[in-house]
């Protein structure tokens, strides 16, 4: 097929051409084309399929509010399903294939739907697949999602990237169109930020589809001098091919920008980037949209929006008929047969709705006023329509004019309501407009080029005045105002045939009455009934339509009836875009820790806790199974020594005069008159006298403390702790700073712990029982001069000790610390024999610290000192706190030594159901201790201080366990705590 | 007492990057020491600075140089500055306590941070993908400084020079930082 339909001038650059397939037929285009000019050239008609009655359908629109040529691009991992011609910039090598049927586009079989169209009616499917019940899941939802949908997925990964980014202006001018490149104008000559953006890939709205004037140029010509003197500007950024999807608050917009889907490949570079605008200001240029009348079968290929028609004629020289008429009911759609019959093409006739003169003479056409348009016939597309007079007229295009819409979506984005305009009929802004905002040109109603000029010029000028900046004093750019008075002329009374009203969804105007008659009359309602408005295009050429038409159903008027809230986007964007590079392992930044290179290099199987990355067992070679890389570890570490690294710990420096009574306030237990050199377990309280967090707190000087957290509540204490400083006590000299990553610190655990740090700490460093006893602390210098801290503190419950050096010697000490420990079988122990240590010694964790358990639960009630004031102390004494059958912390050991326990089980008295009624508390924690060669388990149950020995069940309903536990000590390992002293 | 010595190892293994327009590299031989002001010794502190290092207290937002260059201090709240320095040993502490005496509370934060400058024409566009600051000089100019968040991450910004910024975020994630800012550099350069 050659470009049969390609006409004289025009924006394309015939210098350029381009080859592209549509189903695999082989057709050609220029640079400038979009696929749907392209397909127009080529004389294609016939594009798609519709929704539900797989109507034929043809190219409707020129623009993003295209509700019928939905197409599939590329192919493979590529392919990308309901896109719309209008708006796809034409490449070579582009591959489209049509969607939607099934055979051919040309003979789809389920065009059959049209034949039952009377069963498919709005709602159909919530009244006509009642019955039997059973075979909604079985037979007719499987039918009905088999024949639901559009285009398809590729069901791959998406090969192409996306990227995120963040723009500031004090001028967003969305649209650049006339209004959008006046305002561009006046304020990027002032001087100011500026960005202008707009979904087209060619700068200058509708000036590039029309023939009319600017300052005695012809427009297109004056936008494209505009957007390079623009573009030349260094305060000015020009945004093409981007769409301002959605206004959000405090002048925050979101933008979409189509990076390289105007190139055969993206070269591995983001594909479209997702932008995020601070403007100062914005102004809204966004022109306005054309809508349809509504008449029988007024669905067909070849016919038409007006404007549209203009547009691929003016603008990409592509004639959308060889004998073309005009249905219209204002004065705009005169110009579409003004400007098609001075490129040569025939106009069959003019069909104006109103009884006026007529406002031009057109040779050779028939001139019909106060006249409509009934019927058309065509299979295929369109070759005759029937006035509703009877005549019968032959034309292969009819174009259809209803009025232009106003884009006032982004106005309604955060409940502006708009307000409608008889003279318009159309809707237009608000007054309630998001902050910062003005709305100018076509968007805000002024539909003509004059105007919309003036008004894009002044808008920019009242936002430079808001923002302090001088106008540059340039002259504002001229044209005359076109005629454009309309009289509402919503849909043909004399149809009798199916008029349709929203094009992608298949809703006609017998639906939207069928929807009034029975009940649903809001437009909401109506929209969820009909499916009126939904899908890639929002009813953009649809809604008004619509509920003018409900209004008339209803009798009330079309403000009184209302529109449907507008959301953003304002147009697609795809969940790629959203996603950015938030996938596969860039879904979110890691920590690792200072010795996870060499942990990696051992073989190290790794854990995520948080963002941490953490060293969970090192498994050693025969070793089949992770339990016995744990059980080793332990057990290494309890006859002789192991090491972990426990950087991950939370470490804040606390420094300042205040700093021992700031911690005697935060911690629940005393802290004033901890003596440097010592380490003092803390446990901090909420407000509401429930645990926060626990930890330990070093006095290394006077007015110098370095306080440990859990590692999951390090930021939340830090915070809370940042709190208490400047709204609590501002009047206390506390300074916080977190230390988190300046120390590599490494727990050295087990009976031989003290031996291997005597081999890397400095000699001038007496680590011996007696000069650094249980809980001391101190800077020291290790392995020749590198400075250290060393804690004697013990989760595991051995002795043990927490050694810190500055990150940068945390991998190198990590190593040294093996090394020197080679002749104690030193171990590395992982998160896990970590975890089995810390139950063994009945050590609360993060299971035991959930945000509802208090001091007393955990068998700390007598660490809430009442000799001094703290946070959460008034309320740790409420009752419900303190009730005799309150929770306790307790150990749990299996009767019969070989079940295993599990987490979560919940304690039933032996003899009861295990019903919620019957619940007495539940395990939190368990381990196989290699100690005690069984497991154990670490729970809360009622009054369990009081009933040690007693047998209970654990019954774990999920994993379908019931086994019999004696309660006992939390501590099954060392319980006096011998080991941490010698 | 073995023989053993340990090895300091940088945060990013002293990467540096060329791309068009823009370089990236790792910063390396310098310390950082969080300042932070006694409650009500605010002046004293000021007067310290002036004297030792020859700066002005900065205020928060800005950073101020000494008078020999080599030592910059970054307003970064109402109480607490950080000072960046040349530096090679492991005696930041004793250096600025040194110069400072007791005016101020002093914590290293030379091995929390990992430093990257990124330089070049392009950089600020690099910046554009993942920095929500509005780094254009008429709100961020020369030796002006930021707290801020960058894919997730907290990041200190600062700029050096025009076609210059210092990006400080915590070094455990400084793998996962590095790699999020070639990224931005990558897609925004040929």
């Amino acid at each position: 097929m050659s470009e049969s339909s390609r006409v004289a001038g025009g924006l394309v650059d015939r210098t350029k051409p381009l080859s592209f397939t549509f189903n695999a037929q082989q057709l050609t285009g220029y640079a400038g084309d979009t696929l749907a000019s392209a397909l127009i050239a080529n004389g294609r008609r016939l594009v798609a399929r519709s929704f539900k009655y797989h109507r034929p359908r043809g190219i409707f629109t020129a623009g993003s509010e295209e509700p019928n040529a939905l197409v599939q691009l590329r192919r493979g991992a590529y392919q990308e399903p309901n896109t719309r011609a209008t708006v796809t910039e034409l490449f070579d090598g582009l591959e489209v294939t049509s969607q939607n049927h099934r055979g051919s586009l040309d003979f789809d079989l389920m065009a059959a739907n049209d034949f039952i169209a009377p069963f498919l009616s709005a709602g159909f499917y919530y009244k006509t697949f009642m019955w039997p019940k059973a075979f909604w899941e079985k037979v007719y939802e499987p039918i009905i999602r088999a024949s639901a949908g559009l285009g398809r997925l590729s069901g791959a990964p998406d090969p192409d990237s996306y990227d995120k980014g963040f723009l500031h202006c004090d001028l967003l001018i969305i649209g650049a169109g006339p209004a959008g490149l006046s305002a561009a104008l006046a304020a990027g000559q002032a001087g100011t930020r500026v960005i202008l953006a707009d979904e087209d890939f060619l700068l200058g709205g509708r000036l590039n589809a029309e023939t009319h004037e600017v300052d005695g140029k012809l427009g297109s010509h004056w936008a494209a001098e505009t957007a390079a003197e623009l573009a030349a500007l260094d305060n000015v950024r020009t945004m093409p091919r981007t769409t301002v999807y959605g206004a959000y608050d405090h002048g925050i917009y979101g933008a979409l920008e189509r990076k390289t889907d105007h190139l055969a490949t993206s070269g591995d570079k983001p594909r479209q980037v997702l932008w995020r605008i601070y403007a100062k200001r914005a102004v809204l240029c966004a022109g306005a949209t054309e809508r349809p009348i509504a008449f029988g079968n007024n669905d067909r290929p070849g016919i038409m929006l007006a404007g549209a028609v203009r547009a691929y004629a003016n603008r990409w020289a592509a004639a959308p008929g060889k004998r073309v008429a005009v249905f219209t009911n204002n004065d705009d759609g005169w110009r579409s047969a003004v400007d098609l019959a001075a490129r040569g093409i025939e106009i069959a006739a003019m069909v104006d709705t109103r009884d006026i003169a007529p406002l031009a003479g057109l040779p050779g056409a028939l001139i019909a006023m106060g006249a409509r348009v009934q019927d058309t016939s065509g299979r295929g597309g369109l070759r005759s329509f029937t006035l509703s007079g009877g005549q019968k007229i032959s034309a292969d295009c009819l174009a259809v004019s209803g009025g232009w819409n106003p884009n006032i979506h982004l106005t309604c984005h955060q409940r502006g309501r708009p307000v409608w305009r008889d003279d318009l009929a159309a809707f237009v802004p608000g007054a309630d407009l998001p902050v910062g905002m003005r709305v100018a040109g076509a968007a805000n109603g002024a539909l003509t080029l004059g105007a919309s000029l003036s008004e894009g010029w002044t808008a920019a000028n009242e936002a430079l005045d808001d923002l302090g900046v001088a106008p540059a004093g340039a002259a504002k750019p001229k044209a005359d105002d076109e005629p454009a008075a309309i009289s509402a002329f919503w849909h043909v009374k004399e149809s009798s045939a199916r008029a349709w009203l929203d094009l992608q969804n298949d809703v006609t105007v017998k639906d939207v009455k069928l929807a009034h008659q029975e009940g649903f009359r809001a437009v909401e309602h109506l929209k969820r009934y009909t499916t009126l408005g939904m899908a890639t295009d929002q009813g953009k050429t649809a809604n008004v339509a619509a509920l003018a038409i409900m209004a008339e159903c209803t009798g009330k008027l079309i403000p009184e009836t209302g529109t449907t809230i507008f959301r953003p986007p304002f147009t697609p964007v795809p969940i790629g875009a959203l996603a950015g590079r938030a996938r596969g392992k860039d879904f979110r930044p890691y920590r690792l820790t200072p010795s996870h290179k060499w942990a990696a290099d051992q073989g190290a199987v790794f854990v995520e806790t948080g963002m941490w990355l953490r060293a969970q067992w090192f498994p050693r070679d025969g070793e089949t199974h992770w339990r016995q890389s744990v059980d080793r570890e332990v057990s290494q570490t309890r006859a002789s020594v192991g090491i972990c690294d426990v950087t991950t710990l939370g470490k804040i420096d606390i420094q300042g005069r205040d700093a021992a009574d700031f911690l005697n306030k935060v911690y629940c237990n005393g802290f004033a008159k901890l003596p440097v050199g010592k380490v003092r377990y803390g446990l901090m309280l909420r407000e509401d006298g429930i645990v926060m967090d626990d930890g330990t707190t070093a006095r290394l000087g006077e007015s110098h403390f370095v306080m440990t957290t859990t590692t999951a509540n390090a930021v939340g204490v830090f915070r809370h702790m940042e709190f208490c400083r400047q709204c609590l006590w501002p009047g206390m000299d506390v300074h916080l700073i977190s230390a988190t990553e300046q120390w590599a610190q490494f727990a050295v655990a087990g009976p031989n712990s003290r031996q291997l740090l005597q081999k890397i700490v400095d000699p001038d460093h007496d680590i011996s029982n007696e000069a650094f006893p249980f809980m001391a602390c101190s800077e020291i210098t290790v392995c020749g001069g590198t400075p250290a801290r060393l804690f004697r503190i013990s989760f595991s419950g051995e002795l043990a000790y927490e050694i810190a050096v500055p990150t940068r010697y945390g991998e190198s000490l990590m190593q040294a610390l093996l090394s020197v420990g080679a002749e104690f079988d030193a171990v590395a122990y992982g998160t896990e024999a970590l975890g089995v240590m810390r139950v063994e010694k009945g050590h609360a964790a993060g299971n035991e610290l959930t945000g509802q358990t208090s001091a007393r639960n955990l068998g700390m009630g007598r660490l809430v000192s009442k000799k001094k004031d703290c946070i959460g102390n008034v309320l740790s004494e409420r009752a419900a706190l303190n009730r005799e059958n309150g929770l306790s912390l307790m150990g749990f050991r299996p009767v019969n030594r070989s079940d295993a326990l599990s987490a979560g089980a919940h304690f039933i008295a032996r003899a009861r159901n295990a019903a919620m009624e019957n619940d007495e508390g539940w395990m939190t924690s368990v381990a196989f201790s290699p100690s005690l060669g069984h497991s154990i388990g670490l729970g809360f149950i009622e009054r369990g201080h009081e009933r040690k020995g007693e047998v209970v069940r654990a019954v774990d309903l999920v994993r379908g366990k019931d086994i019999e536990v004696e309660i006992v000590s939390a501590h099954f390992v060392d319980p006096e705590g011998a080991r941490l002293r010698v | 007492m073995s023989n053993l010595s340990l090895t300091a190892q940088s945060a990013l293994g002293g990467i540096r990057r060329d791309f068009e327009g823009v370089s990236l590299a790792e910063v390396g031989g310098h310390a950082l020491v969080s300042v932070a002001t006694p409650l009500g010794g605010g002046e004293r502190l000021a007067k310290a600075i002036a004297s030792s290092y020859g700066a002005k207290l900065p205020t928060v937002g800005y950073s101020s140089l000494s008078d020999n260059g080599r030592a910059r201090f970054l307003g970064l709240q109402p109480d607490q500055m950080f000072l960046l320095f040349e530096h090679e040993d492991d005696e930041a502490l004793a250096a600025v306590t040194g110069q400072l005496g007791d005016a101020g509370y002093y914590t290293d934060q030379s091995d929390s941070w990992a430093m990257l400058r990124i330089s070049g024409p392009a950089g600020r566009t690099a910046l554009e993908r993942i920095c929500m600051l509005d780094l254009h000089p008429d709100s961020f100019d020369i030796d002006a400084v930021a707290r801020t968040t960058m894919e997730h991450l907290g990041v200190i910004i600062l700029r050096e020079a025009a076609d210059s910024f210092l990006l400080m975020s915590p070094r455990s994630s400084a793998t996962s930082f590095l790699h999020a800012i070639e990224t931005s550099i990558i897609n925004v350069t040929e």
